[in-house]
């Protein structure tokens, strides 16, 4: 299937198009930006992004892991230490504070390579280094009948350069 | 409809589109181009003091811990000292990705980028001062959970354990944190690059190409990253001041310890991050981008902080007096004018003193001003860590067991050697990253543009 790429400058634009276009009925489509723009991603990904229970899952894992790690150690050769409980939560509380940063962000990151979909191995046809500089990108993927259309929708949206990626 | 026939498909394609680069990529990827003769100089002479504080280390190592400046009742010295410098130092960066990122302060988007690596560098520079500290290194892993045949475990009541913890999992989310919002400016540093420049971009940056879903992926992150090193950031430092204040030793044992030393290292952190980016912002011509409204920014934190550290000093006074403990009181009096006055001084001066001049504009935006300052705070928070560290434990309870440390030289050379270990990382980070965060510096600018005309 042919894919068609049109080149923009302005975000704005770029979310335009792709509303039009998910209207249309074309939803294979694919964007490049040099900039986080949230118009154009929630355009395209109008769901929040599943990394947030990627750093739950971390989170409620360092903070029981903390917990379990320094009651049961501290239980399982137990040494008098100042009078002190074996089992005194708010020392541990610490100990289980810092697990919890440490796996919810460990967690996170791995996240956003699931989610992300990182590292990607294949570079996209449609992608060059202009998308790094200044130039947004979009591309969508069509049958060949419908290359004319999405050509004026996307023209219509003010894209600077339309072209065919090569397959 | 019909399908349109083949010409208008065939028209439509033109050659490939011809690479527009924009200003921001190339003044930023400017930085990692070529070496001069300068920046070779200070390379060896940071090498130098590196390699030189690791022989010493090394003969310490042969010879123990003797050799250095402890004695009876001081058995944390200078090493101690600089530990603490340096994990306040690491404050900054963390303090301008997250917290600023979370209050939206779009200016901290100059300065991010290098004083993240700035945290990087000094949480490492700090983690060997506990290998040096401990003296039998090769034992140091005993601080360690881990399980061992004398079914024995670590002490998790000691804030010297909290401390492993903290750092560690401080130094693990700096690096993470770091690197990720490294990966899209890797991107474009890959696309702009060749050799073995390119490859390493290649694998660094993951393959990204900034579609939406990276896009989206990568903000949650960022954002979940802030959210989770605020409390970190906050935390660590209070965690470092409980190996102090969890302790009986007059002038430590304060509940004030924790934001009095969080402030303490934000207001170390920024001077530094000053420090460092005032020559760089010069030699690499990179005045548009981190401009004078920058430095004026950091300056203002840096008045603010001194405040907090101003009063903190004030509040310890009035609380030996106050409280009526002899020991307190004694320690306090030795503290100002006793054996270690000088470094006191040199302590109130440039921390709470020195300072007042940012309440100024003029002083806020004359650059060598703050140079200066900046300089003056470093030092000034190296010698506050000494006059807590050493002045607490020369004036214990009880006078037979006062005593009197005098660095040694092998600690000097150790202490000068991390400020070498510290710059290397720096000054090979300043050609091998972008010492600006691209993207987002990008972000703002085709905001701007977008909204100058009009939409």
């Amino acid at each position: 299937m042919p894919q068609l790429l049109g080149v923009f400058t302005e975000p704005a634009h770029v979310a335009a198009a792709v509303h039009r276009l998910r209207g249309r009925g074309f939803t294979d489509l694919e964007t490049f930006s040099p900039a986080p723009f949230a118009e154009i991603d929630d355009a395209m990904l109008p769901k929040p992004s599943g990394v947030r229970g990627w750093t739950l899952v971390g989170g409620l894992t360092g903070v029981v892991t903390g917990y379990a790690l320094t009651l049961w150690m501290a239980n399982n050769w137990q040494i008098m230490l100042g009078g002190k409980p074996f089992s005194s939560i708010p020392p541990y509380t610490i100990i289980a504070f810092e697990l919890t940063i440490l796996f919810g962000g460990l967690m996170t990151f791995f996240g956003l390579l699931v989610v992300g979909r990182l590292p990607s191995f294949r570079s996209h046809k449609g992608y060059s280094a202009r998308f790094s500089a200044e130039d947004f990108g979009l591309v969508v993927r069509c049958r060949e009948r419908d290359v004319a259309e999405i050509d004026g929708l996307l023209r219509e949206h003010h894209a600077t350069e339309v072209s065919l990626v090569e397959a | 409809m019909t399908p349109p026939p083949a010409e208008p498909v065939a028209a439509l394609i033109r050659p490939p589109p011809v690479a527009r680069d924009s200003q921001v990529n190339r003044d930023l990827l400017r930085v990692m181009d070529g070496v001069s003769v300068g920046y070779f100089g200070v390379l060896a002479l940071a090498l130098g003091f590196m390699f030189a504080a690791g022989g010493v280390w090394i003969y310490q190592v042969y010879k123990g811990l003797g050799i250095a400046g402890y004695a009876h009742p001081i058995f944390w010295g200078s090493y101690i000292v600089t530990f603490v410098f340096w994990v306040g130092i690491a404050h900054a960066g963390t303090l301008i990705s997250a917290i600023l990122y979370l209050f939206r302060a779009k200016w901290r988007n100059a300065i991010n980028r290098s004083a993240e690596a700035m945290t990087v560098f000094a949480v490492l520079t700090a983690a060997q001062f506990l290998g040096i500290h401990v003296g039998r290194i090769w034992k140091s892993y005993f601080i360690l959970p881990y399980p061992n045949q004398r079914a024995l475990w670590v002490n998790f009541k000691s804030p010297l354990l909290w401390d492993t913890f903290a750092i560690t999992t401080y130094a693990t989310i700096s690096i993470v944190f770091f690197y990720v919002g490294l990966i899209p400016d890797l991107a474009i540093a890959r696309d702009r690059s060749t050799g073995w420049r390119r490859a390493l971009y290649t694998v660094l940056s993951l393959g990204w190409e900034g579609t939406s879903r990276q896009w989206k992926s990568h903000n949650r992150t960022v954002l979940h990253l802030s959210g989770l090193a605020t409390p970190l950031v906050l935390s660590v430092h209070s965690v470092v001041s409980w190996d102090f204040a969890m302790s009986i030793v007059p002038t430590w044992h304060a509940t004030i310890f924790a934001p009095y030393f969080v402030a303490g290292a934000i207001f170390s952190g920024f001077a530094m991050v000053l420090t460092m980016m005032i020559p760089v912002r010069r030699i690499y011509g990179l005045e548009h981008i981190i401009t004078d409204y920058h430095f004026e920014n950091m300056s203002r934190f840096l008045l603010l902080t001194s405040l907090i550290v101003g009063y903190a000093y004030c509040a310890e006074y009035f609380i030996a007096w106050y409280s009526g403990v002899e020991a307190e009181q004694t320690s306090f009096w030795s503290r100002a004018f006793g054996p270690y006055w000088i470094s006191t001084w040199v302590m109130i001066s440039c921390n709470a003193i020195f300072p007042q001049i940012l309440w100024f504009k003029k002083a806020r935006t004359h650059v060598p001003t703050l140079f200066v300052l900046s300089v003056l705070i470093n030092i000034g928070m190296w010698f506050e860590r000494y006059v807590i560290i050493i002045g607490g434990l020369s004036r214990e309870y009880d006078p037979a067991v006062w005593g009197t440390y005098t660095p040694q030289w092998t600690e000097l050379i150790i202490v000068a050697g991390s400020f070498g270990f510290f710059c290397q990382f720096f000054l090979m980070f300043l050609k091998v990253f972008p010492v600006v965060a691209i993207a987002e510096v990008k972000e703002i600018e085709i905001h701007a543009r977008a909204h100058g005309e009009g939409h």
